[in-house]
């Protein structure tokens, strides 16, 4: 029975994301996603923030299709710049890097290519699957859920991002804990209290989501690219006739993907997971599976095809806890999650009852960026290539242009143009001491809703926090919360998480 | 005198206590009210306490554990965008989206280290139009082209 209603749901999804209108959507979406990514120095993350304003003119589903043609371009156009120049343009594909430049280096930049983008589609499907599986009984559950266990998951999830986040741990608390008060600006929904506005009336309805992540990584990545030195491109030219793999390459390929795919599907779901930890669980998995393991770092198309299909499968499923339980697990869904906001819509299961076809269409949306990264991308990757030939003295005002045109369009207001103005000295001043922004952002995201579910919690308890030790959903997930944080401080693990991250340098 | 053994993390910490203080101070009016009854101003405070303290410790961790220096601060390229930004957003609403956009760019450009101005000026016309193209005609947003609103 179960089953059926996958298909019959799924069918839904597709005769509305199919319609000729979206699937344009979804392809401009890619390309964009993908000129972006392709670009040195410009991840996923700012490349969605840069184009989030064009989506917002359109209604909710072709605006949710595009931002995913984006997402999965953005991510698609890092894995190319990683093989091609070593310069992983996200921190998902720092692992494809390693092996995959070598690979190129020997000449086999098309193999690489073409298994990092059918590793992907694969795992793209089956990711898709997981989706349309797990995605309602997810969001059943999380009918479940009271204020004190959404409160005890959006701590986990946001324990669980601290564990990712690159460099100091307690950095990372402390922009959490920023990005949470920055949430807090505007006016107060229980009592109307205008707090932080300093009577400025576009700071009435909360501090703008667009020009904060604009400000803090589009400008911020442009100074950044302008202070180094240019660096000597190394672009290896990949030989195109060569793009489709043999089938004795395909052999060594499929079994990593599908490992790949299989631990990123799971990994994504987690809180706080996603594709960075999914590609580095399944680099090192492959590593440790392999015959040979000193083959890794010289080209193993291991190296490649495991960590590509792992990324991918998560940064699919990573889609579950946004759409069930309204809850962002990375930087990238928090970008996600500000745009359905912007929609109007509130992110939770509520939208898969109440809006069937905009979830089953998302979902279906996920698969036609997918095959359309690989129908069309494959083939224009000389096209990306040319691309990276483009002096940054010529590109970055290019950037910056659609980055301001991009949050004036959507608001008409100069100062959100001097809000992005004051983030992007903020993000300056926070990157120049070694903190990253991107935790802060999950908690600029979560700061409103977090607040409202403790108030809540305690109104419920009169004033006692073991409310939320006497509910067994967040009494686990608190649990939970701790034990990350105690493998944080472990010494074992701490060295682990340091030498992962080290490999990016 | 005490030695600061990470300038970097102090920084950090100075950033966070001065955040948190300012959380503090510029929410001091909000009312408290009680746990049970959290008002608009129990929350913010609880997390610029949190702020201010984590301040506190990564800065003790500062003068105690040897860290990086900091990496000098460029004020020209961040400088040289913002102003453009700032022009842009502060003139469209008076002469359009097409002098505006221009001005931007061709102070955009040197931001960079390498700026010549005949690229500039070519530069800054194509993205401009380009940007017309696109914002305005295909994606059908209400910018103002020539003129003010």
């Amino acid at each position: 029975m179960m089953d059926l209603h996958i298909l019959d749901n799924l069918a839904t999804g597709f005769v509305a994301a199919a319609s000729l209108q979206n699937i344009g959507f979804a392809l401009i979406g890619c390309l964009l996603g993908t000129l972006i990514g392709v670009l040195p120095g410009i991840g996923p993350i700012p490349a969605i923030a840069m184009l989030l304003p064009i989506t917002f003119g359109l209604d909710p589903l072709s605006s949710l299709i595009m931002l995913a043609g984006i997402y999965y371009g953005a991510a698609y156009g890092g894995s190319t710049t990683s093989i091609l120049v070593n310069i992983p343009g996200e921190a998902s594909s720092i692992v494809t890097a390693i092996d995959g430049h070598q690979m190129a280096k020997q000449g086999k930049a098309g193999l690489a290519l073409s298994v990092s983008a059918l590793g992907s589609f694969f795992a793209g499907c089956v990711g898709t699957v997981f989706v349309a599986a797990f995605g309602p009984p997810l969001a059943t559950l999380a009918q479940e859920f009271n204020s004190p266990d959404y409160f005890a998951l959006m701590v986990l999830g946001l324990a669980m991002a601290v564990m990712l986040a690159h460099g100091s741990v307690l950095k990372a608390v402390g922009m959490v804990f920023i990005g949470l008060l920055l949430g807090l600006a505007g006016t107060d929904v229980n009592s109307g209290t205008q707090r932080y506005t300093f009577g400025i009336t576009f700071l009435f309805d909360g501090i703008d989501f667009l020009p904060l992540v604009i400000g803090l990584f589009g400008i911020v990545e442009i100074v950044r690219n302008l202070e180094m030195k240019e660096a000597p491109r190394m672009t290896v030219v990949a030989r195109f006739r060569d793009l489709w793999p043999r089938l004795a390459d395909l052999k060594d390929a499929v079994k990593p993907a599908l490992r790949g795919t299989f631990l990123g599907s799971l990994l994504g779901i987690l809180p706080g997971g996603g594709a960075v930890l999914a590609s580095f669980a399944s680099y090192t998995m492959e590593k440790k599976l392999a015959k040979d393991p000193s083959r890794f770092g010289k080209g193993a198309i291991e190296g490649v095809a495991g960590p590509e299909s792992a990324n991918n499968a998560a940064a699919q499923t990573s889609f579950i806890p946004l759409l069930t339980l309204g809850l962002p697990s990375n930087p990238v869904m928090a970008l996600m999650m500000g745009a359905l906001m912007i929609q109007g819509l509130q992110p939770g299961a509520a939208i898969m009852t109440k809006q069937p076809d905009l979830f089953w269409g998302l979902v279906a949306s996920m698969w036609i960026g997918n095959l359309m990264l690989v129908v069309l991308n494959l083939p224009l990757i000389g096209i990306w290539v040319k691309l990276l030939s483009v002096p940054y003295r010529l590109l970055f005002p290019a950037i910056l242009l659609f980055c301001v045109v991009g949050i004036y369009a959507t608001n008409s207001s100069p100062g959100q143009i001097g809000l992005m103005a004051v983030f992007s000295v903020f993000g300056y001043i926070l990157v120049k001491f070694g903190c990253e922004p991107a935790p802060m952002v999950l908690g600029f995201i979560l700061g409103p809703l977090m607040e409202e579910n403790l108030r809540r919690s305690l109104v419920l308890s009169r004033g006692d926090p073991i409310i939320f030790l006497e509910r067994p959903i967040s009494a686990t997930l608190l649990v939970i919360t701790v034990i990350v944080f105690g493998l944080i401080v472990l010494p074992a693990f701490r060295r682990g998480r340091e030498q992962a991250f080290q490999e990016e340098g | 005198m005490v030695r600061i053994k990470s300038p970097q993390d102090f920084g950090a910490a100075l950033v966070f206590i001065l955040f948190g203080l300012g959380g503090i101070y510029f929410g001091y009016d909000l009312r408290w009210g009680s746990a049970a009854r959290m008002g608009p101003g129990y929350f913010p405070l609880v997390l610029s306490g949190c702020i201010i303290a984590i301040g506190v410790v990564i800065g003790a961790r500062a003068l105690i554990f040897d860290g990086p220096s900091v990496e000098r601060f460029q004020i020209r390229p961040l400088g040289l965008l913002i102003i453009a930004s700032l022009i842009f957003g502060y003139l469209i609403e008076e002469i359009g989206l097409a002098i505006s956009g221009v001005l931007m760019i061709l102070v955009a450009t040197y931001a960079g280290r390498e700026a010549r101005l005949k690229e500039a000026v070519i530069l800054a016309l194509a993205l401009t139009a380009f940007s017309i193209i696109v914002f305005v005609w295909a994606l059908g947003q209400s910018l103002p082209v020539w003129t003010g609103r």
